[in-house]
């Protein structure tokens, strides 16, 4: 197993946010957190990734528990592709996705030749080379999440924790995100993301971590948590959840408030 | 992988030498010039025979000329480039970490540290070998005293120590304006106003021969670490999450950059502006990777301040505090900065 949550609590200034969290991903899996606002999706992200101090349970990547990993070690284990990101100086994406390799050589090197053929590999994969050049910060939002995503495949870790990739992209960049999330784990990545739209889990075939008060609601796969009674509880409206097959006959899950009349 | 970015790369690349090469022979032309103005010109002539005279040559050269050569102008235009080079690469790095273009190299209090020190060792009538030993411990002790009040703090640690900077260097000038209040106006306020003044008159072979070793050490340390210094433009867990020890990293671009500071204002006083504006030239000049900022901030700061020093021996019958020109060149360009990034 991969990336292995067990009963983990922790938070900020001796206050615990996350509270007992238990849940685990591997290899080719998507690992979707879906909870409110305010329900320890970022908080337990930070405490995987080490940002902040574990007050309970562990967490543990390909058996090895994290806390006692270097950051160099880590970053080699685990991506962190954060949500947006406007950086102060006007890097070009080559640049940027370069930046990823900083665990692969000391800290007196730049990068070199085999750092940029990863760069250019990573930026190929998401279909992104012709952005090498450009300066990012003139990128739209879709294409500065493709770069980032491309930063953290070349990094090389198996584990890629996404922070709402979905937040601030268009209708359409927001499915060809989801497109590209389901490819990664089909690569054998492990992707955990948190995501706002419950329809997500499904439309990645993925797990979910269903998120209430820093509490699991329910762990699962989607068809087993994405169901309206669960919904109901964690987001404390009524909910339906619809399954029907599109034009090509593929099953889609869609998630639809509801209310009665009068 | 795409011959086009190849290509591209290479212009890049090239771009860089020639641009560096620029400002290489900028300097150089700068230096064999300021050879020859100031108070007591030399010809160019002059210049090379005085040169020369160390290495056995037998020319009918003024005596005074080999004097103003080797002990006067030698070691102000050393000064001139080495502090050129150290306040600028200081200032980038300060700008990476803080994560923003308007941060100049004193903004965690080392300029008010140093002022403070100098003040107070001029005050008791020290020397002035200790009166820069002690504006350089002073430098050194504000900033640290600013980093470590920042830790215990629960802001960001870039925020705090922003805070802690602005409040150590409050009061210190606090301090300087209390130590000139008290100091004797004909004698001690004099010398305390115009140590601090910035410039070069008073530099001498004795001072370079310390001041040279921090410089080195800041810029050496900060040119070898330079390609992390990209990290630190970003925030701090994403710097973490590629695999940057950020605060230990953090913690040697701050002692690197107090090195060069504080060794700066032992040697010229408050120059400024030197450090915010030359950083920003360079990114439009060479890009904002620091692998290749952090080079062309030496050369174009020793450049650009060899030659405001030259402006200020030579632009009125008296000599001009070279601080006092950094500023009117520097001010200007401030403002159009602030412009332009509005604009963005």
């Amino acid at each position: 197993m991969l990336l292995e949550i067990e009963n983990l609590s922790g938070g900020y200034g001796g206050e615990d946010v996350v509270k007992g969290i238990t849940c685990r991903a591997d290899a080719g899996e998507v690992l979707c957190l879906v909870g409110p606002n305010g329900c320890g999706k970022t908080t337990l992200f930070r405490l995987i990734l080490g940002f902040l101090t574990v007050s309970g349970g562990s967490v543990r990547i390909g058996g090895v528990r994290a806390e006692t990993l270097r950051p160099g070690e880590l970053a080699k284990r685990i991506a962190y592709i954060p949500q947006y990101h406007t950086p102060v100086f006007s890097y070009t994406a080559l640049e940027v996705v370069m930046m990823g390799r900083a665990s692969h050589f000391s800290a007196l090197q730049s990068p070199g030749r085999t750092d940029r053929e990863a760069a250019f590999t990573a930026l190929e994969k998401l279909n992104a080379v012709h952005l090498a050049n450009q300066k990012y910060t003139a990128l739209s939002g879709g294409q500065r999440q493709m770069v980032m995503i491309a930063r953290a495949v070349c990094q090389e870790a198996r584990i890629l924790i996404m922070d709402e990739p979905g937040a601030s992209l268009d209708y359409a960049n927001q499915q060809l995100l989801l497109n590209m999330v389901t490819e990664l784990a089909g690569d054998g990545y492990c992707v955990v993301m948190s995501t706002h739209s419950p329809e997500h889990p499904a439309a990645v075939a993925g797990k979910v971590l269903l998120m209430r008060g820093g509490r699991t609601a329910a762990f699962g796969r989607a068809e087993e948590v994405i169901v309206p009674e669960l919904l109901e509880k964690v987001y404390g409206i009524e909910m339906d959840v619809l399954t029907l097959r599109d034009r090509y006959g593929v099953q889609r899950t869609i998630c639809l408030p509801v209310k009665k009349k009068g | 992988m795409g011959t086009i970015y190849v290509r591209e790369e290479a212009k890049i690349r090239k771009r860089y030498f020639v641009t560096m090469l620029a400002m290489f022979l900028g300097l150089a032309c700068g230096v064999v010039v300021s050879f020859g103005i100031g108070y007591f010109p030399l010809s160019p002539l002059e210049v090379a025979e005085a040169f020369l005279s160390r290495f056995g040559y037998q020319g009918n050269v003024r005596p005074q000329a080999v004097t103003i050569f080797w002990n006067i102008r030698l070691p102000r235009i050393l000064s001139a480039a080495l502090i050129g080079a150290s306040l600028p690469v200081a200032g980038a790095a300060y700008q990476g970490m803080f994560r923003n273009p308007l941060v100049s190299p004193d903004i965690l209090g080392v300029s008010s540290g140093a002022s403070l020190g100098a003040a107070l060792a001029i005050l008791n009538g020290c020397g002035s070998m200790l009166v820069q030993a002690w504006a350089f411990a002073g430098g050194a002790a504000a900033v640290a005293l600013a980093y470590l009040i920042s830790r215990r703090s629960a802001h960001e640690q870039t925020v705090s120590l922003v805070l802690t900077g602005s409040m150590i260097m409050a009061l210190c000038n606090a301090g300087v304006t209390a130590v000139k209040y008290i100091s004797d106006p004909d004698d001690v306020l004099q010398q305390i106003t115009f140590w601090l003044m910035g410039s070069l008159t008073k530099t001498d072979m004795e001072s370079l021969g310390w001041a040279w070793l921090p410089m080195a050490v800041g810029l050496g340390v900060i040119f070898l670490l330079r390609w992390q210094l990209n990290l630190m433009t970003l925030s701090e867990e994403e710097a973490q999450s590629l695999g940057a020890p950020v605060r230990l990293y953090r913690l040697v671009f701050i002692a690197a950059s107090t090195l060069l500071s504080a060794a700066s204002v032992c040697l010229g006083g408050l120059i400024g502006w030197v450090g915010l504006m030359i950083p920003h030239m360079c990114r439009a000049l060479v890009g904002p990777d620091y692998r290749r900022l952090i080079p062309a901030c030496a050369m174009l700061g020793a450049a650009y301040l060899v030659a405001m020093d030259d402006i200020a021996r030579s632009i009125l019958s008296m000599e001009l505090p070279l601080g006092v020109v950094t500023c009117i060149v520097g001010a200007p360009f401030f403002v159009s900065l602030i412009i332009k990034q509005r604009g963005r």
